[in-house]
């Protein structure tokens, strides 16, 4: 018996992995578009993901909508949003501290990019306590507290939360969207290009800061998605992106630098980690957890599963 | 001794810290009074973050756990042991240490934006583990008697003065640092690491050294952090807020600069703070916002830090130090025609056997054998892509061979690595100077200069200054590296070099792209070297300069010799003209 | 087609070029030699637009070109196969060429274009769906021609093609772009080490040395004039 119920929390735990390592999946992608396109650390990612959350709850409480799929237009919407303003961020703020050398020699164009971002960071997180008060918020559902069951054989019951469900389904359709688009589309693919060596795309008739400035955006929106479907299930208040910005490095890292969908495959699999830890480790070891795998992997293994530039001794 | 010849700063410090403490003394307010006690604290972080991160251009995202370790050794050392912070401190201090050793060794392997985010982890990690461990909130026990000798005191002045006290300290160890050969040697390492290695800077022994300060002096700020405000959480110690805020003092104040994170400090947590006090209530993050427009700011209208920008202004009013407004001459020695070059003897300096080198299927290097003689000057030459830059980065050190050897003065070279190399007598410059432009050339040279002279500064300044006598430049010796031109930061380089007295000297293409007067004068400083009985070996591609100054040739083509002789059997050597101007060339000048 | 008029720049903080003055005519196949360091690679950045010229004008088809910025120039008909090749290493060669498309001719001629590039190069037919960074030397520098040549362009550009490849490769590449002379209308500049190579398939020479042109005529003249081979060797 003792057995059995082991076996079950184990399935319900890769279960609870999958339904919210899609998710984190879904915010790597958003993060492996900026860093892996342009290279840059960018440490408001986890404010394009904390916005995200706040437009769908706005949208939500707003239009009064209650039904399970508000999060998802919401989301998606916040994706809208957050697009148009990473491209002006980009355009105002990243352009301006390197020139037009954004994937410049090593080390050269990093340093200010990656400063502007903390900086826009700390306003963007701090900027929404002034404007939204820390009040912690979430976007209740009638899926948000109830599962679907799945009964397997006579043993097991595995439980689905609805919107976490819901949620999975989303990240994996828009993740799917954006590999195609990257993969795909003559735009994605000079995106890329852009990324692979910006002095040939130039030679090639494409404009690299403009590539630059779509990644961004894209990057940003794609985070802010998975934000708005996190806000169906997870409570947040502005500070809450400090929270995921180590778990989506390190969902990018280990995916592989470059990799699109390495990123996807990398949170998810941070996800499955974080949740079946649950069976044996105490909650803030958890955490510790995803850290120390996150330091194993830059350590020794630097280019993840799936990624080829490493910038190594 | 000091080589930046910069004033001890031991006066100044003394001066500000006495100001500082007069300024506090006649401010009453307790709240304000905490806030000019938090800033030196911070201003320390500033300082530990730059002395690292600030001189070596290694970001590191972590300092937060060298202070949350420091906090958290005094305050569990109070807690268990009784002991007293004026103890805990220096044990929190060691903590540092060990710790920053521990977290550099692996992490050093790893470059750029790699190595940022390994640190980012750090305190992260630490942050949740001390979660764990039950110490979400420790609290320093109040002594009731003998509060002094536990730290603790009646008025806030006195923890004022304490962290002045602390601050001291700190700034005094960043200038032992900062202009010292510590301090050239990290910007060296941070301008052009390859070129540090290849000078003879032992690069990961030096960043060691860094990151053990950078940890200890944090570790001190936190262990001070946790007395002056009693209570220690995780967050409050190892989040990434206490990292960025380590950061952007540095940032804001100047990196690289002694007194910049001081600045930062001053400037940021009053003005943050008083917002917070005056808003805070109103309007909750002001603090943060106030702290991310700041960097926002400087990154875009002052990327180098306030600091810097004020020295700047201040130098140009008060007109132009030497930066060249009279017209610098370089004076080369002239040669003296009537001492004849000493003979180019027998011995063989270096002698390189069948050194071969493949990138995946490629052979850049194909079986390469060739003698240098002592005091001769040897050109390797070759059409470009023939592998002549890959030979000398095998004879540097910088990648291994896969086969072959190469024998200097007995010793094998191969294997070592570039500043072993460089230790053993073999000197190299690169085609790329990159100078550290706000420093003279003095200083950029006398970097050279540490190898030979590892102990005695003073015998590095002075091989220092003869090497720029060998090339002209002695003249230049004050002048600001950032304001040569081409030819005159070549000539830097190459003095650079010699002062470390190479018994071999290296040369990667020290000619292109000079004009022809420029070459002329380089060409005589390089003849003036050779008559001075200089072994050395020289890549370049403008033949016609070239074929005067080289004793012999070896040609190179697709990696193999394809000749080796004085430069008219060469020049003649059909299959040296082939190679560089093709096999139709020969067919087409047979008919 | 292509004017360039006493320019003078410099690279790297370096002067690279001097008063250098070129005519490209349309259908041309002209050839710009010199030893290492005369400044070919320069040339080539300044009309490709990555270096600003400090004096002199690069004129285009009667448009002076700059104050057009690098990105717009492909657009104008100029097709470039840098130094080092550069290909997308991490894109496949079929979307390399996809890349090397992004004219509005290109597009429009995409499968006319993809057909002769893969008879001129067959291997990227066999391989086009191979990671372009996997390729060898010679192979990559037939993709980067091809990538030129995929934006139908009216000029296509060459800088040093086959720098860093062995001598039957070297063989090979030259015979593919005598090939695009002959059967396009494709105005060629090639800028070349490899004096002997380049002369004999080109129509007009130019002669570099220190940024200055030193020499220009005709392929015949230039091969007999020993001037050439002392520029190259010294003596």
């Amino acid at each position: 018996m003792i057995s059995l119920v082991l076996i079950e929390s184990i399935l319900q735990a890769v279960v609870a992995g999958l339904l919210i390592g899609s998710v984190y999946g879904l915010m790597c992608v958003g993060l492996g578009l900026i860093f892996g396109l342009m290279r840059v650390i960018n440490f408001a990612q986890g404010e394009f993901l904390m916005l995200g959350m706040y437009v769908t709850f706005f949208f939500c409480t707003s239009l009064g909508l209650s039904t399970a799929f508000g999060p998802i237009l919401g989301s998606l919407v916040s994706g809208v949003v957050m697009f148009g303003l990473g491209l002006a961020m980009h355009k105002t703020l990243l352009v301006k501290s390197t020139g037009i050398q954004v994937v410049g020699t090593e080390g050269e164009g990093h340093y200010p990019q990656l400063i502007l971002t903390l900086g826009i960071s700390l306003v963007l997180a701090n900027g929404a306590l002034i404007l939204f008060g820390n009040i912690s918020r979430t976007v209740r559902t009638p899926f948000s507290a109830t599962a679907w069951e799945l009964a397997i054989g006579n043993d097991f019951m595995i439980f689905f939360n609805k919107a976490r469900t819901l949620a999975l389904l989303v990240s994996v359709l828009v993740a799917i969207a954006v590999y195609l688009f990257v993969h795909r589309t003559r735009l994605g693919k000079s995106l890329r290009a852009a990324a692979d060596n910006a002095s040939a795309a130039t030679y090639m008739g494409i404009d690299v800061e403009r590539a630059h400035r779509i990644s961004f955006g894209l990057g940003a929106a794609v985070t802010a998605v998975a934000g708005g479907l996190i806000a169906s299930y997870y409570p947040f208040q502005p500070y809450i992106g400090l929270d995921f910005v180590v778990i989506m490095y390190a969902g990018v890292v280990l995916g592989g630098l470059g990799s699109v969908i390495g990123a996807f495959w990398g949170g998810l699999t941070i996800g499955l980690i974080q949740q079946v830890s649950t069976l044996f480790l105490p909650l803030q070891l958890q955490n510790a957890m995803i850290f120390l795998i996150f330091l194993l992997i830059i350590l020794f293994r630097p280019q993840g599963l799936f990624g080829k530039n490493v910038e190594r001794v | 001794m000091k080589l930046d010849q910069q004033p001890s700063q031991v006066k100044t410090i003394l001066l500000l810290a006495v100001v500082y403490l007069l300024l506090a003394y006649l401010i009453d307010d307790k709240y304000y009074q905490l806030i000019l006690t938090i800033v030196p604290i911070w201003a320390m972080m500033g300082i530990a973050w730059n002395v690292f991160s600030g001189y070596s251009g290694l970001v590191s995202f972590g300092h937060a756990a060298f202070f949350g370790i420091g906090a958290y050794t005094v305050a569990l050392a109070m807690i268990h042991w009784h002991l007293s912070p004026w103890l805990g401190i220096p044990l929190g201090t060691l903590a540092g240490v060990i710790a920053a050793a521990l977290v550099g060794y692996p992490t050093f392997r790893l470059r750029g934006v790699y190595f940022s985010l390994a640190m980012l982890a750090y305190p992260l990690t630490l942050l949740y583990v001390f979660e764990w461990l039950g110490y979400q909130e420790v609290t320093i026990p109040m002594k009731r008697e003998n509060g002094p000798l536990y730290m603790q005191f009646q008025g806030q002045y006195a923890y004022i003065v304490v962290g002045i006290l602390f601050l001291a300290i700190a700034i005094y160890v960043a200038s032992r640092i900062h202009g010292s050969r510590f301090g050239l040697s990290l910007t060296a390492i941070k301008q052009n690491e390859a070129a540090a290695e290849a000078a003879g800077i032992d690069s990961a022994w030096w960043k060691l050294k860094a990151i053990m300060v950078s940890g200890a002096i944090a570790a001190a700020a936190g262990g001070y952090y946790a007395v002056v405000l009693i209570v220690v959480t995780p967050p409050s110690v190892f989040g990434l807020l206490a990292s960025a805020q380590a950061m952007i003092m540095a940032l804001f104040g100047g990196v690289a600069t002694l007194w910049g994170p001081v600045l930062g400090a001053l400037i940021l947590i009053p003005l943050s703070e008083i917002l917070h006090a005056e808003m805070g209530n109103q309007v909750h993050g002001i603090h943060g916002v106030v702290f991310g427009l700041a960097i926002i700011a400087m990154i875009l209208y002052a990327p180098e830090g306030i600091f810097p920008r004020i020295r700047d202004a201040f130098k140009k009013r008060k007109g132009a130090v030497a930066t060249g407004e009279t017209h610098r001459v370089i004076q080369v020695p002239p040669v003296d025609e009537t001492q004849a070059r000493p003979a180019v003897s027998q011995d063989i300096a270096l002698k390189v056997s069948n050194l071969s080198r493949s990138f995946g299927g490629l052979k850049a290097v194909s079986d390469v054998s060739f003698d240098v003689y002592r005091g001769e000057v040897l050109g390797i030459i070759g059409p470009n892509g023939a592998g002549k830059t890959t030979l000398f980065n095998l004879l540097n050190g910088f990648i291994g061979a896969n086969e072959g050897s190469v024998q200097f003065m007995g010793k094998e070279l191969v294997g070592l690595k570039p500043n072993q190399v460089c230790r053993e007598g073999v000197g190299r410059t690169f085609q790329v100077v990159r100078p550290f432009p706000r420093l003279s050339v003095l200083q950029n040279v006398v970097v050279g200069a540490f190898v030979s002279q590892p102990d005695n500064d003073e015998r590095a300044v002075a091989q220092a200054r003869e090497a720029l006598a060998r090339v002209g430049m002695l003249g230049h010796e004050n002048v600001v590296a950032g304001s040569l031109n081409s030819l005159e930061l070549r000539l830097m380089e190459l003095a650079r070099v010699l002062a470390g007295r190479p018994k071999l000297l290296l040369m990667d293409e020290t000619l292109a792209g000079l004009g022809a007067d420029e070459v002329e004068t380089m060409l005589a400083v390089i003849r003036r070297l050779a008559n001075e009985g200089q072994t050395i070996v020289i890549i370049e591609h403008t033949m016609q300069a070239m074929v005067r100054l080289a004793d012999r040739f070896v040609v190179l083509d697709h990696g193999s010799v394809l000749a080796v002789g004085k430069p008219l059997e060469v020049t003649k050597d059909p299959s040296v003209i082939e190679a560089y101007l093709g096999k139709k060339w020969m067919n087409h000048a047979k008919h | 087609m292509l004017s360039i008029e006493h320019l003078s720049a410099s690279y790297g903080g370096l002067k690279a070029l001097s008063d250098v003055s070129v005519r490209v005519g349309e259908g041309q196949f002209v050839a710009i030699v010199g030893p290492n360091g005369a400044g070919k690679t320069t040339l080539f950045k300044s009309i490709s637009g990555t270096v600003t010229p400090q004096s002199g004008r690069i004129t285009w088809l009667g448009q002076e070109l700059t104050s057009i910025p690098p990105a717009r120039r492909p657009h104008l008909g100029i097709a470039h196969v840098p130094e080092g090749r550069q290909v997308f290493k991490e894109l496949t060669v079929y979307e390399n060429l996809e890349m090397g498309a992004q004219t509005e001719k290109g597009q429009a001629d995409w499968d006319k274009n993809l057909d002769q590039m893969y008879s001129l190069f067959p291997i990227l037919s066999s391989r086009k769906n191979q990671l372009a960074g996997t390729l060898s030397g010679g192979e990559q520098q037939m993709v980067a021609i091809a990538r030129g040549m995929m934006s139908s362009p009216k000029l296509i550009m060459f800088d040093e093609p086959t720098m860093g490849l062995a001598p039957k490769i070297t063989d090979m590449i030259f015979e593919r772009i005598e090939e695009i002379h002959s059967n396009t209308n494709v105005t060629i500049l090639l800028v070349e080490q490899r004096v002997a190579e380049a002369l004999s398939s080109c129509d007009h020479g130019y002669v570099l040395q220190t940024g200055r042109i030193v020499l220009e005529g005709a392929p015949s003249v230039l091969m007999e004039d020993p001037h050439v081979k002392e520029i190259y060797l010294g003596m």
